[in-house]
């Protein structure tokens, strides 16, 4: 079976494929979900470097780990598990840089953009500010307003991922998003900062 | 509804998974709450800032590698799997299969020999051999039997002699010791009844006095008559 085939092929066949010796189903798995874990780990750590190795040891994972799958059906909330897992796992390995990291910005940033006459440096600016604020949150609500805002997942699978009750995701997002709100007043962050195209 | 319900139905509003019943009921509360209108805008609000948040792409496709299966290793692994079975009981079954026979061909190249008789449980390498009896001759066992008759005999006569002594001399001390009460005995009865003697001479002198005033009253009564 070629990559052409593969491509229009549910990602349950495409793991069952894989378990009956098509390697090259996997590799179509891996194109399909590479830029949504790598995005899902960029967000989480704002750092390329740290994205591509999560990315890299959840597809690695994922190959060694593909024959526990129970429900071929699940790949992509078994996938964004391991993800996850694994951004978890950094997090704790690399806790105290990261706190130090943490603590540098919960310092208020200084806000000239306010007084900037171009439209453009403030867009970018406030880019970087809503990357920082993001990170600052809790790192519990923080996954959860990840997979909800960008990545698109329904409160069930979330929950299923986090293995918590959609009742607890919706509440830290919930949490996440007014903690956002406060952060974005006290940085005098609002939506029109971004208006400039 | 209340606030705490209205609330708790943001996320479900804001992500549009909000059943249609619930979200009229919801939006008509909200009209009637200001406050809480405005509180879910400014959640959107942060919403559609968050939507601006810039993403970088992978620098790299990842692909992985199908291994190299022309190893012996491969084709070691490959013989292995195609013939231990996938399911884990029966890969369990196999395994203890496989231990048995294991187990009965070292028993075989060590001439392995379990057996259990009268004696108990035996384990060896090789024939069994019945064991060497080496011990007393009959004349010894009867001569040592002898011996430990003699020394019993002796022994149950020295402890009857102790116990008859320690008899005799119990006997004895109770013999002294009842003498010793019937004396005391004799001594109290006697102190008893001289006591009474003593009592009753000094009762009969007393009533002899007062007879004898009563008759030395009368008679002075009658001589002055």
């Amino acid at each position: 079976m070629n990559t052409g085939q593969n491509d229009d092929m549910e990602d349950a066949q495409l793991v069952q494929d894989f378990r009956g010796g098509n390697h090259q189903a996997f590799n179509t798995l891996v194109s399909r979900w590479q830029d949504r874990i790598h995005h899902f780990a960029y967000r989480f750590f704002a750092s390329s470097d740290d994205a591509a190795e999560i990315t890299q040891k959840t597809f690695i994972k994922a190959y060694h780990k593909l024959d526990t799958l129970d429900d071929v059906e699940k790949f992509g909330s078994w996938l964004y598990t391991i993800a996850n897992n694994l951004c978890l796992d950094e997090l704790k390995r690399v806790g105290r840089k990261r706190a130090t990291s943490y603590e540098a910005l919960k310092t208020a940033p200084q806000t000239e953009t306010a007084t900037s006459a171009d439209g453009q440096i403030l867009r970018n600016e406030g880019l970087v500010l809503l990357h920082k604020a993001l990170l600052q949150l809790p790192v519990d609500q923080r996954v959860v307003v990840i997979m909800k805002e960008y990545e698109g997942l329904k409160f069930r699978e979330i929950a299923e991922i986090l293995d918590e009750s959609e009742n607890t995701i919706k509440s830290r997002l919930y949490y996440g998003l007014s903690s956002l709100k406060k952060t974005f007043d006290s940085w005098n962050i609002n939506k029109e900062v971004f208006d400039y195209e | 509804m209340n606030k705490e319900t209205a609330r708790s139905l943001f996320m479900d509003y804001l992500y549009d998974e909000l059943e249609p019943g619930q979200r009229k009921e919801l939006e008509q509360f909200l009209a009637n709450h200001p406050d809480l209108q405005k509180e879910l805008e400014e959640l959107g609000d942060v919403r559609s800032m968050l939507q601006h948040l810039p993403v970088q792409d992978p620098a790299e496709q990842l692909v992985i590698v199908e291994p190299d299966k022309s190893g012996f290793q491969d084709w070691w692994n490959e013989f292995i799997n195609s013939w231990i079975p996938q399911s884990k009981i029966v890969r369990a079954g196999f395994t203890m299969a496989s231990l048995l026979i294991l187990f009965v061909m070292l028993g075989a190249f060590t001439q392995l020999n379990i057996s259990i008789n009268d004696n108990g449980f035996q384990l060896a390498f090789g024939e069994p051999k019945e064991p060497v009896q080496q011990g007393y001759t009959t004349e010894q066992v009867e001569y040592l039997l002898e011996q430990v008759r003699q020394e019993n005999a002796a022994m149950v006569a020295e402890a009857v002699q102790a116990v008859q002594e320690n008899q005799d001399q119990k006997l004895e001390q109770t013999l002294v010791n009842f003498a010793d009460y019937i004396e005391q005995q004799r001594r109290n009865d006697l102190q008893m009844i001289s006591s009474g003697l003593n009592d009753m001479e000094e009762t009969y002198y007393t009533r002899f006095r007062q007879t004898d005033q009563v008759l030395g009253d009368l008679i002075q009564t009658v001589s002055r008559n």
